[in-house]
């Protein structure tokens, strides 16, 4: 799910960057920072909207470098248990698929896709009903259900079934 | 006290280890040497003992001893039962069998004669019920919340095994074990083909659509569930029936075996005393010194009037020197039951009890001629103390009066005693006279307590020997 909210970042700057734009060159640095990275607490930092503000700088001691607490309003995913999901199928193996929704690694074991759904490896290894009316197989979108997450402190992985009404392809 | 504890145990046994087998389910023969339920008649065994040695267990059970220790062993891991295995001499296990006989009435026998000094490892058992309580709780809730899991589709979450080094893998592992040659999960550390873990419980059923068979699926848990919960309703209840009882506890072997052994001499507080092993010292019964050894302790224990004698049997068991009561030892050795049994003089007041149940242990071993001489010194002095006793409280002339002779009679050649009788003088012994002095006085009430007991049996006396036929027991 998606969130917008206020974080606070601390960052440290390099004084060949003091000067008159040094609150723009602030925020291209967080910029270039946060976004894409994930924490356990938040999830995914997807995109910084606004710098709201900007700390007093402190310089460090023995170096030249100054941190300045910086707060910025950015869009967070995080995802959660129970949430439905699309998600791009990566990778198609006999113990299951890969999936991605943006950031988030999603695995689907075998157990959790639908019996009539069985897999044909070749060259292009995928899962098939038996009347072939349904394919599942690298790049294909498919609705899934996370039934399970795990938060690192810097990763988040999920796993996810497509076994409930609704979900899979189509 | 432990009796709901033991309907617990029994019903668990029969609950969840009346299947149990010592066989591996390798070999077919099944009709000859089929023992199943072994396991319950062992949980019922123990209940009924406190700690036991497993050699006994299975004499008793009729069992082969491998074949208990498997079904201890698992028990063990089950978390049912405590063992503790010591090295013992076989003397050693003497004093635990005597323990036990004292624990239990007299039921078992101790191992009399070998006297090798070979250490064996004795391996005792005993069941550790705040722990079966427990147990058996959690045992219950890890059924139900597998059902319930499975009802709620949350073991959802797959998990892998490695055959070769049987590590566990969950789903969310999944990212690093993709392999990229092959299509399986390969194990991290020996790089085995990973097998997925099925769902047990419900069997999926095949081909109908999806809808049904997850009904289906449902269906037949909400089923299980209801059964496993109504079987078990007698165990929940008897679970709940205990649940605020303190559960039993025996301590560890060498706590229980010490406090059984002290209150066998007759602790004052209910056998509670934690004596260590004295066993082998005349440590007197409850308020009777009696000195069984040449140490002539005198024991000024209280009167506890609970002299539980039944621990009477350790010293017997322990101690092989132990010596005959002045009065026993005119009668040879060869002293029946009976012969025991009455010859309960009323100074014996407490001991004599004791001797009671003694009276199966191996008096035979007792070698009067060492201590005579020093027990008929200290009898002496206990005789005038107590007949001394009796006059003060005036309440038993009659006895005093039966003692003195009795006294004269028994004792070879003190026959000064009754005149050395003076009220207030000092008794003769060999400890420090302060504590006699006190001790006097308590014997005296501890005296007058036991005389109700011990007047009925001293009234009759049958052909105890020869001495008996010489006093006239008087009642009081």
């Amino acid at each position: 799910m998606f969130f917008h909210m206020v974080l606070e970042r601390n960052m440290q700057l390099h004084p060949r960057y003091f000067g008159p734009h040094l609150h723009e060159k602030l925020t291209t640095k967080l910029v270039k920072d946060v976004e894409g990275t994930c924490s356990g607490k938040h999830g995914f930092v997807v995109a910084v909207t606004k710098v709201e503000s900007i700390g007093k700088g402190l310089i460090r001691e023995g170096t030249g470098f100054v941190t300045f607490p910086v707060k910025y309003q950015c869009v967070v995913f995080r995802p959660f248990r129970g949430e439905i999901l699309e998600a791009v199928v990566t990778l198609v193996n006999k113990m299951g698929f890969f999936a991605e929704a943006g950031p988030v690694n999603i695995f689907v074991s075998n157990h959790l896709i639908p019996d009539d759904m069985e897999f044909q490896s070749g060259d292009i290894p995928n899962y098939t009903t038996s009347d072939g009316s349904v394919k599942i197989q690298k790049d294909s979108e498919v609705r899934l259900k996370i039934i399970g997450v795990r938060v690192d402190a810097a990763e988040i992985f999920c796993i996810g079934t497509i076994k409930d009404d609704f979900l899979g392809r189509n | 006290m432990t009796e709901p504890f033991n309907r617990l145990v029994k019903l668990a046994a029969r609950a969840f280890y009346d299947d149990f087998t010592t066989k591996g389910d390798n070999q077919p023969k099944t009709g000859r040497s089929d023992n199943r339920g072994m396991a319950v008649v062992v949980l019922d065994a123990l209940t009924r003992r406190q700690w036991v040695r497993e050699e006994d267990l299975a004499k008793s059970l009729k069992l082969h001893t491998k074949q208990l220790r498997r079904t201890l062993r698992f028990f063990e891991e089950e978390k049912l039962v405590t063992r503790d295995h010591r090295k013992e001499t076989a003397k050693g296990a003497k004093i635990f069998s005597a323990a036990i006989a004292a624990a239990a009435d007299g039921q078992q026998v101790g191992k009399e004669g070998d006297e090798k000094t070979k250490i064996h490892t004795h391996s005792y058992c005993c069941l550790d019920y705040a722990q079966i309580y427990d147990v058996v709780r959690y045992r219950l809730h890890r059924m139900k919340k597998k059902l319930k899991d499975e009802l709620d589709n949350r073991n959802t979450i797959q998990e892998y095994i490695c055959p070769n080094c049987n590590r566990r893998y969950s789903a969310f592992d999944a990212m690093q074990l993709v392999s990229m040659e092959d299509e399986y999960f390969h194990c991290e550390s020996c790089n085995g083909e990973l097998v997925a873990e099925s769902d047990k419980l419900a069997a999926e059923e095949m081909g109908d659509g999806d809808d049904n068979s997850r009904r289906r699926r449902r269906e037949k848990l909400k089923d299980m569930l209801q059964r496993m919960e109504e079987q078990l309703k007698p165990l929940t209840l008897q679970l709940a029936r205990v649940k605020d009882l303190p559960a039993p506890e025996f301590g560890t072997l060498q706590a229980w075996e010490a406090s059984v052994n002290a209150a066998g001499r007759g602790g004052n507080n209910n056998g509670s005393a934690t004596d260590a092993s004295k066993s082998a010292q005349g440590q007197g019964y409850g308020g009777t010194p009696m000195p069984y050894i040449g140490e002539t302790k005198v024991e000024v224990t209280i009167f506890g009037a609970d002299v539980k004698d039944e621990g009477a049997e350790t010293e017997a068991a322990t101690a092989s020197l132990k010596v005959l009561p002045p009065w026993m030892i005119k009668q040879g050795m060869n002293l029946t039951k009976e012969q025991r049994g009455e010859l309960r003089p009323d100074a014996k007041v407490d001991g004599s009890e004791a001797y009671r149940d003694q009276s199966d242990e191996k008096k035979q071993e007792q070698k009067q001629e060492d201590v005579k001489s020093l027990e008929e010194e200290y009898l002496t002095a206990y005789y005038e103390a107590y007949a001394r006793m009796l006059e003060a409280s005036k309440t038993a002339q009659g006895e005093a009066e039966v003692s003195q002779q009795s006294t004269s009679s028994y004792l070879n050649g003190v026959s000064d005693t009754n005149s050395a009788r003076q009220v207030g003088m000092k008794v003769k012994r060999e400890d420090d006279d302060d504590g006699g002095i006190e001790w006097e006085e308590d014997v005296a009430t501890g005296i007058l307590n036991e005389l109700s007991i011990v007047n009925d049996p001293n009234a009759q006396p049958d052909g105890s020997g020869d001495e008996d036929d010489d006093i006239d027991w008087e009642e009081g």
